[in-house]
């Protein structure tokens, strides 16, 4: 009970700190949007190869997936290795709140930020690129939740292979980056091609795959398990992997 | 905080560990009795990382109520002890009790009994003093009063600040108040003033002093021999791993008992040979002053000063001198009894 308040007091904390760090902000919001603006204004009226959604229409859906990798990869992953390298992390160890608490109030502000996220690229797509309000809501959603827990996840998985905050950039856009490219992010991937089966190992292209089919107006739920699933097994791995080798402490020698 | 059920032990058993006849039915308790004396226990403490060994069997008793100051060079092992006080580090061997608690266990009521400062200043950025403190005070039942505190470590004028426009000192202070906020019982304190001015240290060895006047328990660790000096109830000495002494900042390594130094100018066109010095006293000159080493001055101080007065003349710059706190660490802590592989 006690817990529940400290996790909520910490989600407030949280996003104060996360709105005054003007770098988060900028990966999370603005990069998405720009690219929305650039690649989606620049593109004619073709429609993406095996999707019934036009190009400018896909990208908005990819720019909702970059920015909830931006906010919860790449963002938590950044914020925990500073914390741990300045100590922070070991001094509220020090503390009695729980580690769920603690974690809680992290993800609870990725879901915040999350939300503001989708509301503005989905209402920049209905505005400018004739992207019809999703015809799967319900789908949409929960797409966005896996996705949140399987980033989230892997954000902490990756602070392990972090050893210093002055690497945890290089590494942790160096593993992520050849991922985006390859996973259709800016530009569909050809059904098939080598690049889509490589990017059907790693869980960006099934967010995007299960995104774009809750605004594609298919019958049926729009839910697509098969891509979930991929989604899933990854965030169980990291969960297990950050579980076991989790470091609050900055790697340092002592005596 | 109420040593619950210790009267109904033999008093005066001496042994904070209970014996086999004491032992209550039931199941084992998870914590251990609670001893009314001492707040931290430490019996055969040793830690390894890999192959360098950090503590080699250490024994700590600090007392409730007391400033214990925890002394010794870098790599002595300062740090390692504290850090497995604190819940931080498993120790490979050895009996710990903090508060009646095993600190490798972590339990939350252990921690929120206890207040650090480590030696990383620990503070979110991006967090005003006032809300980094209401924060840590969410995490304890009976905290502090903010404002109180923010008053405690001289603050005030940055309480709306956010703690990235705070200069080192203040960060290190706030790093101070965070640890108070919780009202604990027993507070470690890791080098707190490394890196203040000297009147922001006096500051702070005030607010130590408040401390252990409220009854709080205190161990610090640190470089300043003034320090320990000036806040210690109890000193230790580590060196390589071991305590090398233990004792009150006065008679710490037979201080009191050591010898005194008496220096002064001689009189113009007097030798060495013409003062009535103790027998067996060897005198020496340094630096145009007569120096020696007696272990109890009085007697040599009378003889000397009526030789003077007798002559009609003064002893300039007479001086006698105990050894310092400094001298007798650095003699605990040299050559001698630094690591070289003991037995």
């Amino acid at each position: 009970m006690n817990d529940v308040r400290v996790a909520a007091a910490q989600v407030g904390y949280e996003q104060k700190a996360y709105w005054r760090n003007p770098m988060a902000a900028i990966f999370t919001f603005a990069f998405p949007i720009i690219f929305l603006l650039v690649v989606g204004g620049s593109a004619g009226p073709s429609r993406v190869p095996g999707y019934t959604l036009r190009y400018d229409q896909y990208v908005v859906v990819a720019m909702l997936a970059f920015g909830l990798i931006a906010a919860c990869y790449t963002n938590l992953a950044m914020v925990v290795c500073t914390r741990r390298d300045s100590g922070v992390l070991k001094r509220m160890r020090g503390t009695p709140i729980a580690v769920g608490s603690y974690i809680a109030g992290l993800i609870g502000s990725v879901l915040i930020v999350v939300a503001i996220l989708t509301v503005i690229v989905v209402s920049l797509g209905l505005a400018f690129y004739d992207l019809h309000f999703p015809y799967h809501p319900f789908a949409v959603v929960v797409t966005l939740l896996v996705g949140i827990v399987t980033f989230c996840a892997l954000g902490l998985a990756v602070t392990v292979l972090v050893p210093n905050a002055d690497a945890a950039p290089a590494i942790i856009n160096g593993l992520y980056f050849p991922v985006v490219f390859i996973s259709g992010v800016f530009y569909p991937l050809a059904q098939g091609s080598v690049l889509a089966r490589i990017a059907n190992w790693f869980p960006i292209f099934h967010m995007i795959r299960a995104l774009v089919s809750g605004f594609e107006g298919g019958p049926g739920s729009g839910l697509r398990p098969g891509d979930l699933a991929v989604m899933a097994v990854w965030a169980a791995a990291a969960l297990v992997f950050s579980a076991r080798r989790f470091r609050w402490e900055p790697r340092r020698p002592k005596a | 905080m109420a040593p619950e059920s210790d009267d109904t032990r033999s008093p005066g058993a001496g042994s904070p560990v209970p014996g086999p006849g004491t032992e209550v039915p039931g199941p084992r308790p998870a914590v251990e009795r609670e001893d009314a004396e001492l707040a931290i226990r430490v019996v055969g403490l040793t830690k390894s990382y890999g192959q360098f060994v950090a503590l080699r069997g250490i024994d700590l008793e600090v007392r409730r109520g007391e400033v214990l100051a925890l002394l010794g060079p870098n790599g002595a092992g300062k740090t390692t002890a504290v850090e497995i006080l604190e819940g931080y580090r498993d120790r490979d061997s050895g009996e710990v009790s903090v508060l009646g608690h095993d600190p490798a266990r972590r339990e939350r009521s252990l921690r929120a009994r206890v207040g650090m400062v480590l030696q990383e200043c620990a503070v979110d950025p991006y967090l005003t003093v006032v809300e980094a403190l209401t924060q840590r005070a969410g995490l304890y039942d009976a905290p502090r009063g903010i404002d109180e505190v923010i008053g405690l470590v001289g603050l005030e004028v940055k309480a709306g600040s956010r703690i990235k426009t705070l200069s080192g000192g203040q960060q290190r202070r706030l790093d101070l108040g965070l640890a108070l906020i919780g009202d604990p019982e027993l507070i470690f304190l890791d080098e707190p003033t490394t890196g203040f001015d000297p009147s922001a240290r006096r500051e702070a060895w005030d607010v130590v002093r408040d401390l252990c006047a409220e009854g709080r328990t205190v161990v610090l660790t640190t470089h300043y021999m003034d320090e320990a000096q000036a806040l210690a109830d109890s000193v230790v000495v580590l060196a390589g791993g071991r305590v090398v002494a233990t004792g009150s900042p006065d008679t710490l390594g037979g201080r009191d008992q050591g010898m005194s130094t008496v220096r002064f100018a001689p009189p113009a066109g007097v030798t060495l040979a013409d003062l009535p010095l103790p027998d067996g006293v060897e005198a020496r000159l340094r630096a145009g002053f007569v120096e020696f080493a007696v272990p109890e001055p009085t007697t040599a101080l009378h003889a000397l000063t009526r030789w003077a007065l007798d002559r009609g003349e003064g002893l300039s710059g007479l001086a006698v001198e105990r050894p310092s706190l400094e001298d007798v660490y650095l003699s605990l802590t040299g050559d001698g009894a630094t690591p070289g592989e003991g037995p």
